[in-house]
């Protein structure tokens, strides 16, 4: 998942002195993530009982490096089995075909929600982009996107995800009026532009940890976050609150690179990791909600609560095929407005 | 850090020099790492600027064509620059202390520039976040002491760049300067006020020229690492300061355009060698001369 996602790509150097030599044994599968909290959920809940269950290790690796991966499938030396990666990568590369296909005999397809389901991936777990604030810092509760836009109403700084990634240009539309149904195609010049009107007042955040602290500081009383990292800010702190409404859904997606030596191994893990008991078990311990539709029963009435699938009124899916098909496009714009 | 091979060539280059030939060959098993594991890589992905998406000089043109690019260089050649000039400032008197005081204070002032060396890059980036923000510790006393009356913008700016580089680069400033302060003899100072020459001309025209060695390794170090930098200013400064690095980073691990990357890297490597090239010949004349 993203959440560590920045913090760790400044890692990156130092994760290449510890690349990988050689393949992984027959009874061993490699699971690459974000690292972080994330990943320790994504162990306990999958990673262990898949061991128990069948006998193959299950080794942890990480962050998640699309630069590597493609590197690894590219040369036909792929060391890694089954990885986390966001929801437009994996649609991009599906379509570059750097995935192998989903094995829909070992891995149940009824259960899981069609939003985030092809047949190069399955999903992980999904989240939203939540309008969070900080009520102490504000004095008043902001209700919509268009209010992190209203510099008058909410004076001070407001923040976002600094990366070219889907939310940023779908909130500034949605605030400018544009309705959920008529979002697709993005309409750029129009976002830039209301984008443009509260530029000075933006500070970005390069991962969740930084998001939490602008929050909790109220260095940026309000703006976009992804909503595990409101919920664990509101969790120590009194005062921050979110909004939900036009709540934004993204998946992180489990695929399993081309080439690997293991991929009916890869096959009977995604089995697990997307089976009803360890979704609930992942959501549990994160907040983030999972993506086979019986998990939900199996968690408590006071935990679901927090999580995306109980916001579904007015809840708008980012649109990860038009992004698959723009990324680079929308990438270079986003990096040429920033640096103006 | 070498600095005892930095303190000797003022002394003694002369009869050490015909050696250095001979001392080429320990270095191989270091050359024949880099080699395999940094020089051919960089190679690979250079050749990608111009083999990537087809053979041709489509990046380099695109990076030129491109004002984002200009302004993202110009970018990190004005943070490169300010930063080696604000290092420069403040780790001069440190190393000046550190080559003059009793040994038992420059050695505890000397582990305390070492020890901060050994902290996690992220977490004193994120300790000057703490600081420098608007609801920062540094703005929240000046304004209860109501010395300023709105918080000042230290930080998503250049000035909260500078601030937290400069802290990072010190140690490489401190180093080769202090190591060659320290080789100095302190007869010369004393010739030369001897032979009429003011607090003010000394310092000129005797130690500055004398420190020029060590001045010029430390801010060719500074300025070369700061060029490639990018965890700190993508933390602490906006979005208008975004450096190269982070850029050719998202290209990289993102986009997955190795091929405008690759380009990049490459005029980044040309321009720091360049300046590199000029640096070690300025500064390569001055040492020999010093010497002979």
């Amino acid at each position: 998942m993203n959440v560590t996602r920045r913090t760790v790509l400044y890692g990156a150097g130092l994760s290449l002195l510890g690349a990988r030599v050689g393949s992984a044994a027959t009874n061993e599968i490699v699971f690459t993530s974000w690292g972080g909290t994330t990943q320790d959920a994504q162990k306990k809940a999958w990673a262990d009982p898949f061991q128990k269950s069948s006998g193959i290790r299950v080794r942890m690796d990480g962050p998640t490096d699309y630069g590597k991966l493609k590197a690894m499938v590219d040369s036909g030396n792929v060391s890694w089995d089954v990885v986390d990666v966001e929801g437009d990568f994996a649609v991009a590369a599906a379509k570059q075909g750097l995935l192998e296909p989903i094995d829909f005999s070992v891995v149940d397809r009824t259960q899981l929600d069609p939003r985030f389901t092809s047949d190069h991936y399955v999903g992980s777990f999904y989240y939203s982009f939540v309008l969070g604030f900080n009520k102490t810092a504000l004095g008043k509760e902001p209700k919509s996107w268009a209010d992190l836009f209203d510099t008058k109403g909410f004076s001070g700084k407001r923040t976002f995800y600094k990366w070219s990634a889907p939310g940023v240009l779908e909130i500034a539309l949605l605030a400018d009026g544009v309705p959920a149904d008529k979002l697709y195609p993005l309409d750029l010049d129009r976002a830039f532009k209301k984008l443009d009107t509260i530029k000075s007042d933006i500070v970005w955040w390069n991962g969740g940890a930084q998001s939490q602290q602008l929050l909790a500081s109220g260095e940026a009383a309000l703006g976009q976050f992804w909503n595990g990292r409101v919920f664990a800010v509101q969790k120590d702190q009194e005062g921050i609150g979110i909004s939900w409404n036009q709540n934004l859904t993204a998946a992180d997606l489990l695929v399993v690179p081309k080439g690997t030596k293991n991929k009916a191994e890869a096959m009977k893990f995604l089995a697990v990791a997307t089976a009803a008991k360890p979704q609930a078990d992942m959501a549990a311990a994160t907040d983030y909600a999972p993506i086979n539709t019986d998990a939900a029963k199996l968690l408590p009435a006071n935990e679901r609560a927090t999580l995306p699938d109980q916001h579904t009124d007015g809840q708008i899916n980012l649109d990860m095929n038009y992004w698959a098909d723009h990324r680079e496009d929308i990438g270079k714009r986003w990096y040429e407005w920033q640096a103006k | 850090m070498s600095t005892t091979a930095m303190a000797f060539p003022g002394n003694r280059a002369v009869t050490r020099r015909p050696r250095r030939v001979s001392g080429f060959w320990p270095t191989s098993p270091a050359l024949a790492l880099l080699i395999v594991f940094f020089v051919a890589p960089l190679l690979g992905l250079l050749l990608r600027s111009v083999l990537d998406p087809h053979p041709g000089l489509q990046n380099y043109a695109e990076v030129f064509a491109s004002t984002t690019y200009l302004r993202i260089f110009m970018n990190t050649f004005i943070v490169a620059t300010v930063v080696t000039t604000a290092t420069l400032l403040l780790a001069f008197p440190v190393a000046w202390f550190l080559a003059v005081a009793p040994r038992r204070w420059a050695s505890l002032l000397f582990a305390v520039i070492i020890l901060s060396m050994w902290t996690n890059l992220l977490t004193r980036t994120y300790a000057w976040m703490v600081l420098l923000q608007r609801t920062g510790i540094i703005n929240k006393t000046l304004m209860s002491w109501g010395v300023i009356a709105a918080p000042l913008p230290l930080i998503n700016n250049l000035i909260g760049v500078t601030i937290g580089m400069t802290y990072i680069m010190l140690p490489f400033m401190v180093l080769p300067l202090q190591g060659t302060i320290r080789s100095l003899d302190p007869a010369t100072f004393r010739a030369a006020s001897l032979c009429g020459a003011g607090r003010l001309q000394v310092f000129t025209r005797v130690f500055v020229p004398l420190v020029a060695s060590g001045i010029g390794a430390g801010v060719l170090m500074v300025f070369v690492m700061s060029l490639g930098y990018f965890v700190t200013p993508a933390l602490l400064g906006g979005t208008s300061n975004m450096m190269l690095a982070e850029l050719i980073a998202q290209l990289v691990q993102s986009l997955l355009n190795w091929g405008l990357a690759g380009a990049a890297a490459l005029i980044l490597l040309v321009v720091s060698l360049g300046i590199y090239a000029i640096q070690f010949r300025f500064f390569g004349i001055r040492a020999a001369g010093e010497v002979e």
